[in-house]
């Protein structure tokens, strides 16, 4: 499922690791030789031998320290680029995956929690290839070279020294990796718990301090970050014992090719200054398995990140598309057909409810609260299915339409519609994304909200906090409406548009309403008043079914 | 940053002394292995007579790598350990905060700062500190080694290292700003992600989905673009080091084999083999520390960055948990007085939202609150509930100032119902409950059917029983705050503070909720901020919030009034009439 993310990135990823395997040559290469031509000079320096080539070890020695230090920058810049792309890629990915899995918490996955996978989870999983698989890779394609060359020098030597880089490169961080599992998912599902937890804290933190049990949620928020702590320490216990085990296989590899090494020097199979350069390559080697070990609990945590996004991005969609869409009429009549509509099994919100919606007309639906108003609304949004009847706009069945194309044709001012962390313009521009500020001061007036807008500092560019909280409630709702009016939808579907405004406010808003909705059909979910005119009928609903009275202006037509 | 170390010693100091240990046996180690080499090579000892030095070499490699394992975990314990009395602090700085302080940031943001800017700091005591005592030691060390046998190697090491930290302090500098920036960029991010996914459904069917995908792109390149900059400087102070620990090795060596050709001779007695390769041994070590110390640099540019946004996000860091002092105790029993004195409250953004309130609450009676949507009505109740800070004036309850009431008791005194009430993961029991966490099922039922509740907690399967998500789907609006309304009937509160507790309500509802809070409110002082004339019709005290002043509000409509008067014939209960 990332494979395709990692793959558009697979260059840069390649070159990061040939630039690393060329660092940690160069390195091995710079202290070989160096010890060779020390020993080296030395043995002919004692033997008053004077024609020891001075300038090709002097040189090399030179060439690979230059080397060294270009490769590792430009490894280091390449690594880190590729991997803070791959985090961009990640993120805009797993958001367009999440759109049509909206609304999400109607699916159960938690606010805190969603943005507890996104930050979090992404995070870990863009570091895999940077810490935990580039290093590996490094260090055994070092190693193999290694290998090579002292299956020439010391063929005795190779098993050990092979056994001991299979083992730091491979075994080590597979066993490593298994074992970190467990840590690893704990310490992922402690961050995200910490998360949602300090989250609901900071959302919660009028209602917690005016309760008095704020202190309650402080001790529940420092057991999460208790658990976190802990499995961070279990992490830390692993990978500390992988080190000790790596460093102990490295000294045995050391001691293994002295053995043989010095056993060749008596039998004068190999030179002294070979078995210098060969000793010392063995110990640059070695340098690599530091930033190996660190990298695997990484993977662990990876692993479990990837797993979770896995299962969140693979939730069955609420609602699909067609195959072959059907286009929807303009100007078709709204017709509600026997829709009957469950949250779960016994939980009936929606019973045999029939009606219709002419083109063009402002209907109110009052009833009790919980009585099913907001979810006629969401149905005819195709927010989720009907679970028998039908929904159809001019005699097309909803389910037959691209979603896309419903929700141009019906627009809708849900209860808990957000203000978004933005300008006010950012706002209205969800609306009407190419609308010019008259149009937008337009909207505002018909919400009677242009005085408050004109007032702030740099007026539609004024910046408006989390939930519009700089705004109050009825600002926040009027906010709300001047963007559902500002699209240009042929339906309206209102859910309390004016809950949280003054009472005169709520009036004027209704007086206004017929003039700023003209030529567009309204469905308007409310509690209030209406002064006289604002709709033309009313419906009522209780328990799910329609109810007759409450002075509907015409008869209710049931379609059967 | 050190002040946070107190609470870590132990730990810290197992960190910070392993590698110096560790350290000073390397030094035995090459001793011993250059010896053996030199012995094979230049003296010709034969592999049997090696094996005493080679044992000793297998085991000092051994000892060394348990040292520094265990200094490895010390390291990751004391960062734990620190970051766990941090969080705990910054929360309680975060609690004690009033309301608007907390609603001027993002949650997301104030997650970010509790996590990542947190966990930001554990690089700087696990490995930043460590390798910093390391690298102020051990280079001299290990030339104070080399100068007994090769004192011009020694003069070479001494030369080089110092020169090392100097420039790194250079570059360092620009990383320190860099990652600052770095830091805030994140929880930017962090806050746009969390209010673009809140809003995924309103986004979705207003087709802007994909247009919020660039703006989210364009977030995260930017920070891509900031990462980078930090990673640069970073990643250049380690080149630097790079730079001069080959050139020590390439000396070392260069040097040492001039030496043994006779070409450079700046000793009395002979170089043996066995030096020469100690020294070598020692080149790379002797910057080993440094680079280490080079590569957790930028742990302390993070930490130093993340404590600075942290102090600028809560006004300080906590060194520890303030003791909450002693005060003044309330009466426990009957109703509350609340008197109003000269109040005074400024927006955030510095307009003037309370402009010298006064008023006395009628004590054990109803007084509403009047007043245009945005006039001040729940800032005015959330300054009388303590979740404030006053720019003028007093709040005095049972007679006694509100900065002198301890948080317990005053949460005990006060029932509060806020206008967005919350409601939290759990049953609708468990969201009742937390108005008194150890009340008993009965009187969680009594609070429920009270509150109104029952009226549609009844016609769920599984009735209080029945799990409601978060920011309460599944309830409504109007359901979501008679849930909350049942959690303040759980305490039994001298004083009521409701802010809109019928809003959302149909008249039938409202009436019936009305009914609910009038008899929990017998014997009460009850204070509610409302749009319904039904409502205020009840009260006994009316009172309108114009121009961030009190009046007294006269017109209520004449009608409204009859029917007023008719159903105070029914006489309420318990009202000072």
């Amino acid at each position: 499922m990332f494979a395709r993310l990692f793959l558009a990135r697979s260059g840069r990823f390649a070159l990061a690791l040939l630039l690393a395997t060329v660092t940690l040559l160069a390195g091995i290469a710079l202290f070989a030789i160096s010890g060779w031509f020390l020993t080296g000079a030395a043995l002919a320096g004692a033997a008053g031998a004077m024609s020891f080539n001075l300038f090709a070890p002097s040189a090399a020695v030179r060439g690979l320290s230059m080397l060294r230090i270009a490769a590792r920058y430009a490894e280091r810049v390449t690594g880190h680029d590729a991997t803070i792309r791959l985090l961009a890629d990640l993120r805009v990915w797993l958001f367009r995956r999440l759109v049509p899995l909206a609304p999400l918490a109607r699916r159960s996955f938690r606010g805190g929690d969603l943005v507890a996978r996104l930050t979090a989870d992404v995070d870990a999983l863009d570091t895999v290839f940077l810490l935990a698989i580039g290093p590996s890779l490094a260090l055994l394609l070092a190693g193999g070279s290694l290998v090579a060359i002292l299956h020439f020098l010391l063929p005795d030597a190779v098993p050990a020294v092979a056994a001991v880089a299979l083992l730091l490169a491979a075994v080590l961080p597979l066993v490593l990796l298994r074992l970190a599992r467990r840590p690893g998912e704990a310490a992922t599902a402690a961050s995200a718990a910490l998360r949602t937890g300090v989250i609901d804290a900071v959302e919660g933190h009028a209602d917690l301090r005016g309760l008095g049990v704020i202190d309650g949620a402080r001790r529940a928020v420092m057991r999460e970050a208790d658990a976190l702590a802990a499995a961070r320490l279990r992490q830390a216990a692993l990978s500390a014992s992988g080190a000790v085990i790596a460093q102990i296989g490295a000294g045995l590899a050391l001691l293994a090719l002295l053995w043989v090494g010095l056993g060749a020097l008596e039998a004068g199979t190999l030179t002294g200054p070979l078995l210098v350069g060969a000793a010392l390559a063995l110990l640059g080697l070695f340098e690599m398995i530091g930033p190996v070990l660190r990298g695997i609990p990484r993977l662990g945590q990876a692993a479990a990140a990837a797993r979770r996004i896995r299962a969140l991005v693979g939730t069955a969609l609420p609602v699909a598309d067609p195959a072959e869409p059907v286009p929807l009429p303009e100007g078709g009549t709204i017709a509600f057909d026997s829709v009957s509509y469950a949250y779960e099994p016994g939980r009936t919100v929606l019973s045999d409810l029939s009606f219709t919606l002419e083109p063009g007309e402002r209907v109110a639906l009052v009833g009790p609260s919980g009585g099913g108003k907001s979810t006629v609304l969401s149905l005819l949004l195709r927010l989720d299915d009907v679970g028998s009847g039908a929904i159809r706009i001019g005699g097309v069945d909803i389910r037959e339409v691209a979603q896309a194309d419903l929700h141009r044709h019906v627009a809708l001012m849900a209860q808990d519609a957000p203000v978004f962390l933005g300008t006010v313009r950012d706002n209205l521009a969800i609306g009407a994304p190419s609308a010019d500020d008259a149009v937008f001061w337009a909207a505002l007036e018909s919400v009677r909200l242009a005085d408050v807008v004109r007032a702030m500092p740099g007026g539609l560019d004024a910046w408006i906090g989390e939930a519009g909280q700089t705004l109050s409630t009825g600002q926040a709702r009027r906010l709300a409406l001047a963007r559902t009016l500002l699209r240009r939808a042929p339906v309206l579907a209102l859910d309390e548009p004016t809950s949280g405004l003054d009472p005169q406010t709520e009036a004027a808003f209704f007086r206004d309403l017929a003039a700023a909705t003209a030529g567009r059909t309204v469905l308007l979910v409310t509690h209030a008043g209406l002064p006289a005119g604002t709709v033309d009928r009313t419906l009522h609903i209780a328990g799910g079914r329609l109810v007759a009275g409450g002075g509907a202006p015409a008869p209710i037509r049931l379609r059967r | 940053m050190r002040g946070l170390a107190r609470d870590a010693r132990a730990a810290l100091a197992v960190a910070l002394a392993a590698p110096l240990l560790a350290g000073i046996l390397l030094v035995v180690q090459a001793h011993l292995l250059a010896g053996l080499l030199g012995a094979a090579i230049a003296e010709g000892r034969p592999r049997a007579a090696l094996v005493a030095p080679l044992v000793a070499v297998a085991g000092l490699i051994g000892l060394r790598a348990v040292l520094a394992g265990v200094g490895e975990f010390a390291g990751a314990a004391a960062a734990e350990r620190i970051k766990r009395s941090l969080r705990d602090a910054l929360f309680r700085r975060f609690a004690a905060r009033p309301v608007d302080w907390v609603r001027g940031r993002t949650a997301g943001g104030l997650a970010s700062a509790m996590i990542e800017q947190v966990d930001a700091l554990e690089g700087y005591f696990a490995r930043y500190l460590p390798a910093a005592i390391a690298a102020v030691f051990l280079p001299l060390a290990f030339a104070a080694a080399v100068v007994p046998v090769e004192p011009i190697v020694a003069l070479l090491f001494l030369v080089t290292a110092p020169l090392v930290p100097l420039f790194m302090a250079l570059v360092g500098y620009g990383a320190e700003r860099a990652s600052r920036r770095h830091l805030d960029a994140f929880a930017r991010l962090s806050g746009l992600f969390a209010d673009r996914l809140r809003g995924l459904t309103t986004l979705k069917l207003f087709g802007r989905a994909e247009a919020e995908v660039a703006t989210v792109r364009d977030a995260s390149d930017a920070l891509r673009a900031r990462t980078l900059a930090v990673l640069k400087i970073a990643f250049l102070s380690s080149a630097v080091l790079e730079f001069f620990a080959a050139l020590a090795v390439a000396a070392v060596a260069l040097y040492v084999g001039l030496s043994y050709l006779g070409l450079v001779s700046l000793r009395t007695n002979p170089l043996t083999l066995a030096t020469g390769l100690f020294c070598l041994l020692m080149a790379p070590e002797v910057f080993l520390p440094l680079r280490q110390f080079a590569a957790h640099y930028h742990d302390r540019a993070a930490a130093k960055a993340a404590t600075a946004a942290l102090d600028g996000m809560f006004e300080g860091l906590p060194a520890a948990p303030a003791e909450t002092p002693r005060r003044a105790q309330l009466r426990d029993k009957g109703p509350a007085t609340l008197v109003v004195e000269g109040l005074v409250l400024d927006a955030p953004d510095g307009r003037r939202v309370l402009d010298g309130v006064g008023f006395a609450a009628s004590t054990g009676g109803l007084t509403v609150i009047l007043g245009a949507s945005g006039a001040g009505k729940s800032t005015l109740l959330e300054a009388v509930r303590g979740l404030r800070a006053l720019d003028a004036g007093r709040v005095l309850i049972d007679d006694t100032r509100l900065d002198g009431i301890s948080p317990v008791a005053l949460a005990e005194r006060i029932g509060w119902l806020g206008q967005r009430p919350r409601i939290v993961h759990g049953t609708i029991a468990d969201n009742i409950r937390l108005g008194r966490p150890e009340a008993s099922a009965a009187a969680v039922i009594e609070a429920a059917r009270l509150a109104c509740v029952s009226e549609f907690a009844d016609l769920l399967p599984h009735g209080l029983s029945t799990f409601v998500g978060e920011r309460g789907h599944g309830l409504s609006g109007g359901e979501a705050q008679r849930v909350a309304l049942a959690r303040v009937f759980l305490r039994d509160p001298g004083l009521l503070l409701l802010d809109e507790p019928t809003a959302h309500l149909d008249a039938e509802t409202e009436l019936r909720v009305l009914a609910g809070i009038l008899r929990f409110g017998r014997g009460r002082t009850i204070v509610i901020a409302t749009h319904s004339a039904r409502l205020a019709m009840r009260a006994d005290q009316r009172l309108r919030l114009v121009d961030g002043r009190i009046e007294p509000a006269t017109q209520l409509r004449p009608t409204l009034r009859l029917v007023h008067d008719a159903r105070r014939s029914g006489g309420r209960p318990g009202s000072p009439e």
